[in-house]
């Protein structure tokens, strides 16, 4: 390491300690389905949570706006975000969505939180052979 | 009643500004204190390949050992007591354990052994503890914390043969078992693994390149907190693969770089899975501040370590546990100049970072 002059030093120091201020939510989910080879696009998969968020809030409710920011298809994992505000709407209407296309089918949340990052270090997907 | 509906569980963000060159900055201890690292992942923007000095450091964590059903009496045998505990560092985790359901094991470096146990086994085991910070309501969580280094727990006293006949005859408490020492590797380990079925395991590396990826510019100046976030979305988002390029008619997602940004013609992502030691992270953020002495194209980089979600300890020994997440990681954004950005984030079953 190169001597720094120490006169050129200015201690800056800051610490902010920020409590509940992430303005939004991030969930993974899977979706399971009664038939296991069905195969729905990125697009189906959003427009049905919206008619789950229609039913059980309305259209104001279905107004709520979320992302599906990535999307396996073969996997049926889908990773969303939400305004921390939609977090619980709609989370309880995933709950609800009981059946597509006339087949039973659940939404099974594997992470949700506050900060991306959380979701892409989870140990619990840690596998030792 | 709608008031209700937009509540979320109690998240932290702990922002740290600091310099490298300040005698009084507080990152090694905050890097030594998180115990339990699961993942570490850097982000060198403007590079195409791994540099020889960093794939060196990163070849050399130390290697970790899965102890399949180890009965955790196990951990007070006198000879492992002495020749692993008592010499050096050894972290211990139970593996594949729940915290928020099932009982969980850690064994700390500075010889501390903490369970995690639900009301029944702690009632079974019959061994002072306390009921968990984050009980709400009905204590169904107890925490049992003992100093093994301690001479009222030196093998054969009072309170080391009681928490032995517990663990022994009282409550079977049996775990697959992560095991790692410092600075002795395994062969100080070896008595205890030989006893059982163990493997060794070496972290997994991974490497991924990228090209034409949009960044945010990045200023040494104010971050505000609006900016803290949307940058650590950002990160999140190299982290797994999203796409931060969508048009502001899509259907699927509105999410985008945050402004104003920059587009780097390539960028490389390496991380690193399994039970790491802070000492070993310790060693990658050196070799990343030398990497930043020379000059480059882009004078950042950043690195976010991830702690095991169901550690019963977070940093420094502090309680942990899983209410809708178990997040506790850090991200350090460091810069040419040594100055650094660090980002302590915790979920709703924890306490304040360091």
């Amino acid at each position: 390491m190169r001597p720094v002059d120490k006169k050129d030093q200015s201690a800056v120091y800051q610490r902010v300690v920020l409590k509940n201020a992430s303005p939004y939510h991030y969930m993974k989910v899977c979706l399971v389905l009664e038939d296991e080879s069905t195969r729905l696009s990125a697009v189906e998969l959003k427009q049905f949570i919206i008619t789950g968020l229609k039913n059980l809030y309305g259209e104001v409710g279905a107004a709520l706006t979320f992302d599906l920011l990535k999307y396996n298809e073969d996997t049926l994992t889908a990773l969303l975000r939400v305004y921390s505000r939609g977090l619980v709407k709609l989370w309880s209407s995933l709950t609800l969505l009981g059946s597509y296309q006339n087949q039973a089918c659940a939404f099974r949340v594997l992470q949700v939180s506050p900060f991306l990052l959380a979701l892409t270090g989870n140990s619990r997907e840690l596998q030792l052979d | 009643m709608s008031v209700d509906l937009d509540q979320t569980p109690r998240s932290l963000l702990v922002c740290d500004r600091s310099s490298f060159l300040d005698e009084k900055n507080r990152i090694s201890s905050q890097v030594e204190q998180l115990h339990f690292n699961y993942k570490v992942s850097v982000l060198l923007p403007e590079c195409s390949s791994a540099p020889s000095h960093l794939d060196s450091v990163l070849n050399s964590f130390s290697s970790f050992y899965l102890i399949r059903k180890l009965p955790i009496y196990e951990l007070l045998d006198k000879h492992f007591l002495e020749t692993a505990v008592y010499q050096g560092s050894v972290y211990g985790l139970s593996y594949r354990t729940r915290i928020d359901e099932d009982n969980c094991v850690a064994l700390m470096p500075n010889g501390r052994l903490c369970l995690s146990l639900d009301k029944d086994s702690f009632q079974v085991l019959g061994v002072e503890g306390k009921s968990s910070r984050f009980n709400h309501r009905t204590n169904s969580r107890y925490v049992v914390s003992v100093d093994l280094t301690d001479s009222s727990m030196a093998p054969g006293g009072r309170g080391y043969m009681r928490l032995l006949t517990g663990l022994r005859s009282r409550l079977h408490l049996k775990s697959d078992f992560l095991l790692s020492h410092h600075p002795g590797g395994g062969a100080s380990l070896q008595p205890l693994l030989s006893r059982y079925d163990w493997s060794e395991h070496r972290p997994e590396i991974s490497t991924h390149a990228m090209t034409h990826l949009s960044c945010p510019t990045l200023l040494t100046s104010d971050l505000q907190s609006r900016d803290t976030h949307s940058f650590l979305e950002w990160l999140g988002a190299v982290d797994g693969d999203i796409s931060c390029v969508n048009s502001s008619s899509s259907f699927l997602s509105s999410f985008v770089c945050p402004e104003p940004k920059t587009t780097l013609s390539r960028a490389l992502r390496v991380s690193i899975c399994g039970l790491l030691l802070p000492q070993d992270v310790h060693r990658l953020i050196q070799e990343i501040r030398s990497y930043l002495e020379q000059p480059r194209l882009e004078s950042w980089v950043s690195l976010t370590v991830h702690g095991f979600a169901d550690s019963p300890v977070s940093w420094g020994g502090r309680e942990h546990g899983v209410l809708r997440g178990g997040e506790n990681f850090y991200t350090l954004l460091m810069f040419h100049d040594h100055t650094y950005h660090l980002h302590l984030a915790t979920g709703a079953h924890d306490s304040c970072p360091p």
